[in-house]
């Protein structure tokens, strides 16, 4: 590890371990803050999750609030994020199983509508829209791999998670990550093909 | 150059970043120096990687001040039935030496109330007993249907 990554550990470890003592306390100040602080990850992850905007907000705020419930198993030895990421897709979880028999294992048909990005606000000019577009197709190309694949290529390139931490999120060896990775930017790359540049 | 090498060099470019170890970046380098195939490979991955953090999705701050709300409420919630729980703590410790310290007492007063009362040992001792355990069970019994009423009341607590 070079001095800039030890520097960064021995910075968050006291940040981690003041999370985790708010958490126990149920600090209502603290939890204002992680969540302005974390909110735009958290709902861009459960998007991707769920592929629906609204099921997605409805995690967001589940999320918090089972975040308050189980603050005291957070150790505060691991980053915050990777935590939050978990709980969050548990949830995802036990939703999928609530609404029908399927995993999140599952992948997505060809014929299940895109990911659902509306809403965010944008202004309108030229240039937002191929953005818009850019991402829409991007969204649609996400939406037709895999589940594990999209997940473990968001958790890795949207969120900058550490192998280490997507194997503690997904609850899957780093062998596993690793090759969800290889098989999801394949998978990605075959389907957005012109799409880049 | 085979194609398992081909395959080994895409697996790493997947995984760059903190997921290689030294002696696999060099071999990728030297790999992608002579490889136009997965130098290409490696282009596009990286172009795929920005388009992808390109995409913009951001909360609705309403959404978000709904969720601070929400847990504030929560919070207070819990943090109410933390101080009742402490309270429980507390009333458990006092009964526990209240009843280490009276037990002698009460002991002897129903001793001295039989001999008053001329009643055989056997008989005081069962009353001493049953003085001693029916307010627990009457608790108990107000306690468990205290809990079932609420549980009947709530459905099934989360998992």
């Amino acid at each position: 590890m070079n001095a800039t990554a030890c520097y960064f550990v021995n910075w968050m470890e006291p940040e981690n371990t003041a999370i985790a003592r708010g958490l126990r306390r149920h600090d209502p100040d603290l939890l204002d803050r992680l969540i302005e602080q974390y909110q735009h990850r958290l709902l861009r992850y459960l998007i991707y999750l769920t592929g629906s905007r609204e099921t997605a907000e409805d995690l967001f705020q589940e999320t918090w609030l089972r975040v308050l419930e189980r603050g005291g198993q957070y150790d505060g030895k691991h980053n915050f994020s990777t935590w939050l990421f978990a709980v969050a897709r548990n949830l995802t979880i036990d939703l999928q199983r609530r609404k029908k028999p399927e995993s999140l294992d599952t992948p997505r048909g060809e014929d299940e509508a895109p990911l659902d990005i509306a809403d965010s606000g944008q202004p309108s000019a030229l240039d937002v829209v191929a953005q818009r577009e850019l991402s829409e197709r991007i969204m649609a190309g996400l939406a037709c791999i895999p589940v594990d694949y999209r997940e473990t290529i968001v958790l890795r390139f949207h969120e900058g998670l550490s192998l280490e931490e997507i194997a503690t999120v997904t609850g899957a060896p780093v062998g596993t990550v690793k090759s969800r990775l290889y098989r999801g930017l394949n998978a990605l790359m075959s389907r957005l093909k012109g799409v880049q540049g | 150059m085979t194609h398992d090498s081909h395959q080994q060099a895409q697996e790493l470019i997947a995984c760059r970043g903190d997921g290689l170890t030294e002696p696999q970046q060099t071999w990728l380098q030297v790999h992608l120096a002579a490889c136009d195939f997965c130098r290409e490979y490696a282009e596009a991955a990286d172009q795929l990687v920005r388009a992808l953090r390109s995409v913009p999705i951001t909360a609705d701050p309403a959404l978000v001040r709904t969720t601070q709300l929400r847990a504030r409420l929560h919070a207070h919630k819990l943090q109410q039935q933390q101080e009742r729980m402490w309270l429980v703590w507390i009333s458990c410790a006092v009964v526990t030496l209240s009843t280490a310290l009276t037990t002698p007492l009460l002991w002897r007063s129903f001793a001295w109330l039989g001999e008053w009362s001329r009643v055989s040992s056997p008989v005081w001792q069962v009353g001493f007993v049953m003085f001693w355990i029916l307010p627990a069970l009457a608790a108990s019994v107000l306690f468990a249907a205290r809990g079932t009423y609420l549980g009947s009341r709530n459905g099934t607590p989360q998992g």
